[in-house]
């Protein structure tokens, strides 16, 4: 009985341990935020130093890794040879799946992780995939065709969350641009033509790479709620104190192509509205930061 | 200094290995045959009995380091003292630790160490100030004074059969409140005689916990015995403590000045930057790398970027290499 209990305390405290802050530390962050001087000093529209590293994954045909602060994430793109749906066959195929990590917490570990990364994986989805027609997406799917209504590349894109300390959402979609402008597609050459049903022969070439195209990619800004004002970049303990978030992801034109909202306390329509045009503001920096880090990157990568 | 995570531009990198480089090659105070690595013999008359403790094994006759650290001895006792090791309580250590559960009679403290650390509520001071014996009504308001995931500064009073014990008697120990926490490895924080810090020309209160956790706050005067009456004690909270049912206007009136804010995020800043490069931590360094902060015109968050790690460090080689041409 003993033991039980013990055991049951030990679980009851990782719980505990995510969102721990005692009533002051929790009047400190509210007053900072208020104030425009968060914990770290950063004003509320700052974003942590983001620190891009791509090709970590070698196998893969694009993979890039970003830290910003206490969060790290890894996101890998594996292309495979598939066929076109038979609704959409001029386009190819995009599945985006995010894994947690039970390194980040242990609260990650066996089942614990499953809402949050089913959560981040449909966000991601929504922000850069677009609906299910395929209109409005932020990835050019038409790009991936070999062969019209036969053969395409399917993307597989995967994120895995190694550490957290807030704002996931926005650092999984940095290192999915990342990855994708990583990401050597191989030169297909179709060797034989075929009629009818038969699949065509493919000459798939192991030298020659096309780089993916990404200036279309999206960067995602998230916007957190806390009292009457919004933070972008949120650690942890802030996301403790939130009562509401959209995460908006806006391309390099400044259209917006997916919205998410979390959080339970209701917004009135003009609040959102202002978040969206604080998001978009935001974006064009983070925008021009992140492709100035990720070619920093690849030069290094190059070395 | 493991995977320093920042964007670090081509000169930046070479500036931060010259100077890590530098401090490596400065001769340490220490007896150097003292610190032994993994397989190397350790000196012990073999006449004497002495017994071997933690780190150490025995070869093929001779005692040999199972890990990297240094040779200490106590009496008869031989062990090897790992550097990076868990934090481990000293009688008398100050401690910064948070509420994990409030049990009968005591609280329990996550510490940073491998147990929870025990609270009893005969160890403290009572806001009342009598000293008197604690009734089942005090047992009944142990919330009152302390809750979970409070944060509170005690000292080690000792291991018991139940746990570490800690005590927090003077009026300096107790609740901590209008400030942030910081957590880092607790082989950063050497013992001091002091360890509790009133920087005046900030107002702000800088306690370094020995466990590795360090609270940066405004700071707080150490309140006056006064007698209350029992009955009042839920409006008489101090005026500190945040009510939720209070406007939002009444909130923001009760947040930190602005000026002692951005004092406390300095030091916060100048903390965490000191333990990304893995240097000790002490009120002297700090202080030091906060002014260093301000004479370079930086914004506060701006310290926590590539540039100010590299200074840091470049300002610490100097600073070990002059005091060591000094002394």
């Amino acid at each position: 009985m003993v033991a039980f209990d013990y055991a049951l305390k030990l679980s009851n405290r990782f719980y505990i341990r995510m969102n721990d802050l005692s009533l002051g530390e929790k009047l400190f962050i509210q007053g900072g935020i208020a104030q425009d001087l968060r914990s770290d000093g950063r004003k509320r529209l700052t974003y942590r130093p983001i620190y891009v590293e791509t090709g970590v994954i070698p196998q893969a045909n694009g993979s890039a890794r970003v830290r910003m602060g206490g969060t790290d994430v890894i996101a890998s793109v594996k292309a495979e040879i598939g066929r076109p749906s038979p609704l959409q066959p001029n386009k190819g195929k995009v599945s985006i799946y995010v894994d947690c990590s039970p390194t980040a917490t242990p609260m990650f570990e066996g089942r614990g992780a499953e809402e949050l990364s089913t959560e981040l994986s449909v966000a991601l989805q929504r922000c850069l995939l677009g609906g299910k027609s395929g209109a409005g997406a932020g990835i050019d799917l038409s790009s991936l065709i070999v062969v019209e209504g036969k053969v395409c590349w399917d993307l597989y894109i995967d994120g895995l969350v190694v550490s957290s300390d807030g704002n996931l959402l926005d650092a999984l979609g940095a290192a999915i641009k990342a990855a994708l402008s990583n990401t050597g597609i191989p030169r297909v050459h179709i060797a034989a033509e075929a009629s009818g049903e038969d699949q065509p022969e493919l000459d798939i070439s192991d030298e020659e790479f096309l780089q993916f195209d990404t200036s279309g990619v999206p960067v995602i800004v998230t916007l957190t709620k806390v009292g009457r004002h919004y933070i972008v970049d949120a650690t942890s303990e802030e996301e403790s104190e939130m009562s509401s978030a959209i995460s908006v992801s806006i391309n390099r034109k400044g259209l917006i192509c997916g919205l998410t909202k979390r959080g339970g306390v209701g917004l009135d329509p003009s609040v959102i509205l202002d978040m969206i045009s604080v998001a978009k503001h935001v974006s064009e920096q983070l925008i021009d930061r992140l492709d100035s880090e990720i070619s920093a990157a690849e030069a290094v990568e190059e070395e | 200094m493991r995977g320093l995570q920042l964007p670090l531009t081509q000169t930046q990198k070479v500036r931060l290995q010259r100077a890590l480089e530098k401090l490596e090659s400065l001769p340490s105070k220490a007896n150097s045959n003292a610190s032994v690595t993994v397989a190397d013999t350790i000196p012990v008359n073999y006449d004497d009995g002495f017994l071997k403790g933690h780190g150490t094994t025995e070869l093929s006759g001779e005692v040999v380091a199972t890990v990297c650290g240094v040779v200490e001895r106590v009496n008869k006792l031989v062990y090897v003292r790992t550097l990076r090791a868990r934090y481990k309580p000293e009688v008398g250590d100050i401690i910064v630790g948070r509420v994990i559960e409030v049990a009968p009679k005591r609280w329990r403290l996550d510490i940073n160490y491998s147990q929870d650390a025990v609270l009893m509520l005969s160890s403290i001071n009572l806001p009342d100030g009598i000293q008197r014996r604690r009734t089942a009504e005090d047992e009944l308001n142990m919330r009152g004074i302390f809750e979970e995931n409070d944060v509170i500064c005690a000292e080690v009073r000792g291991f018991q059969h139940d746990g570490l014990h800690l005590q927090a008697r003077s009026q300096k120990y107790g609740k901590l409140q209008r400030g942030q926490l910081l957590s880092f490895p607790p082989y950063l924080v050497k013992r001091r005689k002091q360890h509790w810090h009133y920087l005046e020309e900030y107002g702000i209160d800088l306690i370094l916990g020995c466990n590795g956790f360090v609270w940066v706050g405004e700071h707080v005067e150490a309140k006056d015995e006064m007698l209350v009456d029992q009955a009042d004690k839920p409006d008489s909270q101090t005026p500190k403590t945040i009510d939720y049912s209070m406007s939002l206007e009444g909130q923001e009136q009760m947040y930190t000045p602005l000026e002692t804010r951005q004092n406390i995020c300095r030091i916060a800043n100048a903390i965490r930057v000191l333990s990304m490069l893995g240097f000790i931590v002490t009120v002297e360094v700090v202080m030091e790398v906060v002014n260093l902060g301000v004479s370079q015109n930086m914004d506060t968050h701006q310290m926590l970027g590539s540039e100010f790690c590299v200074l840091v460090a470049e300002r610490e080689a100097e600073r070990r290499s002059q005091k060591k041409t000094k002394g």
